[in-house]
């Protein structure tokens, strides 16, 4: 027979950690409230009959946002067998208020003080063996980080919830309140399970509107009890709700007295310590923007980059050195041989033209020539060649036949032992199997070349998670989103949106449904709307591509894109809050900064792999569908007007290079109106990474470093991929907002794109009037905007509850 | 046709292998969709609005 298991409890308090532990899974854990928005199933590793269901974390019964709706709902609609109640050691008295609720539910329940490690280290101690006489529950020490107890929990949970003993609450109330109470209870309840009867009395005495209408009392009923609740307000002259906080508060401190001893009262704790320079007014975003600069510095030009290198040059390159031995030699025998056959007066006088001349690339080109090395002149020429020849500066009559020789002469094997990239050992097999030239070019060109090029980038991705896993893991991202509220605030914006936006770092989707903590209808939507902007892990080969194509691998490209995504979420926030159809209070944020300490190697690196692995799992199959796609389209096409199949087939007359063609026109006016840069714009849409994908198969497109900065953000900020406008839809619930999301992202990306590359043209001399007016003209209906007065009061009102 | 074998044999076989990986790929893609989840690789599939959209779906 099946067992149902709940995990609840506050916000923060472990339920995920415990959760993983329990089941074995590798949910999402992170150490601000929000992070489950959603039940969760899984079987218990050590008995598969045992279901147990991580519920978003809640502060009490009487729910306010969607995520505790969920909680509460589950709790009495379906009634699990037992309720592991996970309590913070570190926040007794504030965890035991829905303590006291749970166990008015009557559910049989246990309850785990979570982080007792802590609590031990802060010198405090909690007498479990009292509690658990107080509270009428086993109560048990674990520590879901450390894994310590959790063997003992889980069994006795189970044996709990065999038993199916119900939990009889142990506190009372005050004699007028429990005199109305049982007034209640004898008066409607008394047909429910004695075990249910408590809770639900003591949610009418709060005139909880939801249990209200559930429970549908008649009139007559409802003014009768309505005379107790009143005469009980009227004695203790409070509010019903108060009334029944106060009680619990009360006995809560007699609880506290009895089982929980403080050692240090008073005084500043390390982690205060640290806050009052983390979260200074004044320093705290100087401190953010250097700690994201310094975690994409070293993630991209460092180990990062050094990984990369070798996946892109080595595995899905040429090949490698083994241990690096040889390459040093091999190269200084590239680049002599070079010195003498292709960097030759002629070809160095044909680029010198083109570049007076302005070609794109060429520069590039030449500073490769000048410096003498053949690896950064092959790579120049690769990008910008074809341009090159187009503006009629050919040198491929030269270079190509120079560099076919090079080939043939100076082998890499000869200067150490040489292994063969993934797409050289593959190309050597087909041709050894006599493989047709199609299916070979499909492979080696489509698959490897789509996916390889998207693979590339894993290594930097994943040296950036671990950053990012930690900065989360250790507190301080806790201290940002605090750090943002404030900020947010100022503009009228929840503070609750930038926890969405911490999420939507490692993949939009669970960004999205994060959104459910704003319990303010419209913030939400305008929340959906905007957490896109901030670069997933999908955008990071973007990111990375240009930086490595035509910023020469420019450090500051990441932690600038990361930057104009919550430059992009403020400015986005500011102004639809000046619309009708956004206005209004900003929703309270109430958030619980955890104690900074140092997360284990073991958290780190699961976080990692939770969001790599999803990584590689997307370029095995959606970016492997799409790379054949993409070559499909770009060898079949017309030539001389029929229709017809080749791999040798010209960009520009394949189907890809017409559809390309066809929309390119609307990219023009942001630096990239060519075919193919607006094929991988489309083809975004699918994944991210595939805007990468098709370069790997299509070749990069010749651009300027500015358009190529559009470019980046233009796909950067404009609609996400298929999953995340799915994401969207559900959390909308209106194909209408979500096509009104939809179209407010690419609109805002494109005027954001307009302007960086139209006002970049001043500054490179190549003004376009037009597009200069359209830039100027979208630049000052965002400044109208942003400086136009709220249409209502930005201040607090008192909460609304959400109808879900 | 042994010729023809002796000629294509190697590409038929990894011809079909390309062609057996694209249908698991969406074969799989199908299943993952109907039970909810997302291309994303999240665990969305347990969550109550794809549930919700599984049984619409029927």
């Amino acid at each position: 027979m099946e067992i149902k298991i709940a995990l609840a409890g506050n916000p923060n308090c472990g339920k995920t950690t415990l959760f993983n532990l329990l089941t074995g899974s590798n949910q999402f854990v992170g150490n601000w409230p929000g992070v489950t928005v959603e039940k969760k199933e899984g079987r218990l590793k050590s008995d598969k009959n045992v279901i147990i269901t991580d519920l978003p974390g809640i502060y009490s019964l009487s729910p306010y946002t969607p995520e505790e709706v969920v909680a509460r709902n589950y709790l009495i609609d379906e009634r699990p067998d037992a309720i592991l109640n996970i309590i913070d050691g570190t926040n007794l008295e504030r965890n035991l208020y829905l303590t006291t609720q749970l166990a008015e539910l009557g559910i049989p329940m246990i309850c785990a003080v979570n982080m007792i490690d802590v609590v031990r280290k802060n010198g405090d101690t909690i007498n479990t063996e009292q509690l658990s006489k107080r509270l009428g529950c086993a109560v048990c020490e674990i520590s879901a980080l450390k894994g310590t107890g959790i063997k003992e929990t889980a069994d006795l949970a189970v044996k709990t919830a065999q038993s199916g003993e119900k939990m009889i609450p142990q506190h009372s109330f005050c004699g007028c309140v429990e005199h109305a109470l049982a007034h209640i209870e004898e008066a409607f309840l008394h047909d429910l399970p004695a075990e249910q009867q408590r809770w639900y009395a003591v949610k009418i005495f709060e005139r909880d509107g939801k249990v209200l209408e559930k429970l549908n009392i008649p009139e007559d009923t409802l003014s009768h009890i309505e005379n107790d609740i009143a005469d009980c307000e009227k004695e203790m002259d409070d509010d019903a709700e108060s009334i029944i906080t106060n009680e619990r508060y009360i006995y809560i401190a007699e609880l506290i007295k009895e089982c929980f001893k403080k050692k240090k009262k008073g005084g500043l704790t390390i982690s205060d310590k640290i806050d009052r320079i983390i979260t200074n007014r004044f320093l705290a975003l100087p401190i953010f923007a250097v700690v994201m600069i310094i975690v994409y510095y070293i993630s991209w030009t460092s180990v990062g980059t050094l990984l990369t290198d070798w996946t892109n040059d080595g595995l899905f390159g040429d090949g490698w050195h083994l241990f690096g031995n040889g390459s040093a030699q091999y190269e200084q025998a590239q680049d002599n041989f070079a010195a003498e056959n292709i960097f030759t007066d002629e070809v160095k006088a044909t680029v010198e033209q083109a570049v007076d001349a302005d070609v794109i690339g060429a520069a590039e080109i030449l500073d490769a020539i000048d410096g003498g090395a053949f690896a950064d002149f092959d790579e120049a020429y690769g990008s910008y060649g074809e341009e090159l020849a187009a503006c009629g500066y050919d040198i491929s009559g030269i270079v190509d036949p120079a560099v076919e020789t090079m080939n043939d002469t100076i082998d890499p094997a000869d200067y150490g032992v040489w292994v063969p990239g993934i797409p050289v050992l593959v190309e050597t097999g087909l041709d050894n199997i006599n493989c047709v030239e199609w299916l070979k070019r499909l492979i080696v060109d489509g698959i490897i070349g789509g996916v390889g090029a998207v693979l590339g980038f894993v290594p930097q991705m994943l040296v950036l998670f671990i950053f990012l896993a930690f900065l989360e893991a250790c507190g301080y991202m806790a201290r940002v989103a605090f750090v943002m509220d404030r900020i947010f605030r100022r503009f009228g914006l929840s503070g609750k949106s930038f926890i969405p936006m911490l999420i939507g770092s490692g993949c939009g989707v669970p960004g999205v449904m994060a959104s459910r903590t704003i319990e303010n209808e419209r913030d939400r939507r305008m929340t959906i709307m905007t957490t896109t902007f901030i670069p997933c892990g999908a955008k990071m080969p973007i990111i990375a591509l240009i930086a490595a194509a035509l910023f020469h691998g420019a450090w500051w490209l990441a932690p600038s894109a990361y930057f104009i995504g919550v430059a992009a979420i403020i400015v986005s926030g500011i102004m639809l809050k000046k619309t009708k159809m956004f206005a209004g209070d900003p929703a309270p944020f109430v958030m619980e900064l955890p104690a900074y300490h140092l997360p284990t190697f073991g958290n780190v690196m699961r976080s990692m792999w939770e969001r790599g692995s999803s990584f590689i799992k997307k370029a095995g199959t959606i970016i492997l569908l799409s790379s054949i796609f993409i070559w499909a389209g770009s060898s079949f096409g017309w030539t001389d007007g029929v229709f017809g199949f080749s791999t040798e087939m010209e960009l520009a007359n394949s189907i890809l290079g017409k559809i390309g063609s066809a929309i390119c026109w609307i990219f023009a006016p942001l630096g990239f109106g060519e075919p193919t840069a607006a094929v991988a714009t489309i083809m975004g849409l699918v994944a991210k990474e595939e805007v990468v994908g098709v370069f790997g198969v299509l070749d990069f497109v010749a651009m300027t470093s500015l358009a190529g900065y559009s470019f980046l953000v233009f796909n950067l900020l404009c609609a996400p991929c298929f999953a995340a406008i799915g994401a969207i839809r559900r959390e909308m619930n209106s194909a209408k907002w979500t096509w009104f999301a939809i179209g407010y992202q690419c609109c805002f990306a494109y005027a954001v794109s307009l302007m960086i590359y139209q006002f970049g043209l001043l500054f490179t001399g190549n003004v376009n009037v037009l597009g200069l007016i359209f830039a100027l003209a979208v630049f000052a209906f965002i400044v109208y905007m942003l400086a136009r007065p709220y249409r209502e009061n930005v201040k607090l009102s008192k909460k609304k509850t959400l109808k879900v | 046709m042994l010729e023809f074998f002796q000629q294509y044999g190697g590409s038929l076989i990894v011809g079909l292998i390309v062609l057996a990986i694209v249908v698991l790929i969406i074969v799989q893609r199908i299943r993952e969709r109907r039970s909810g989840k997302s291309s994303c690789g999240c665990n969305c599939a347990e969550c109550d609005a794809c549930r919700q959209a599984k049984k619409k779906r029927g």
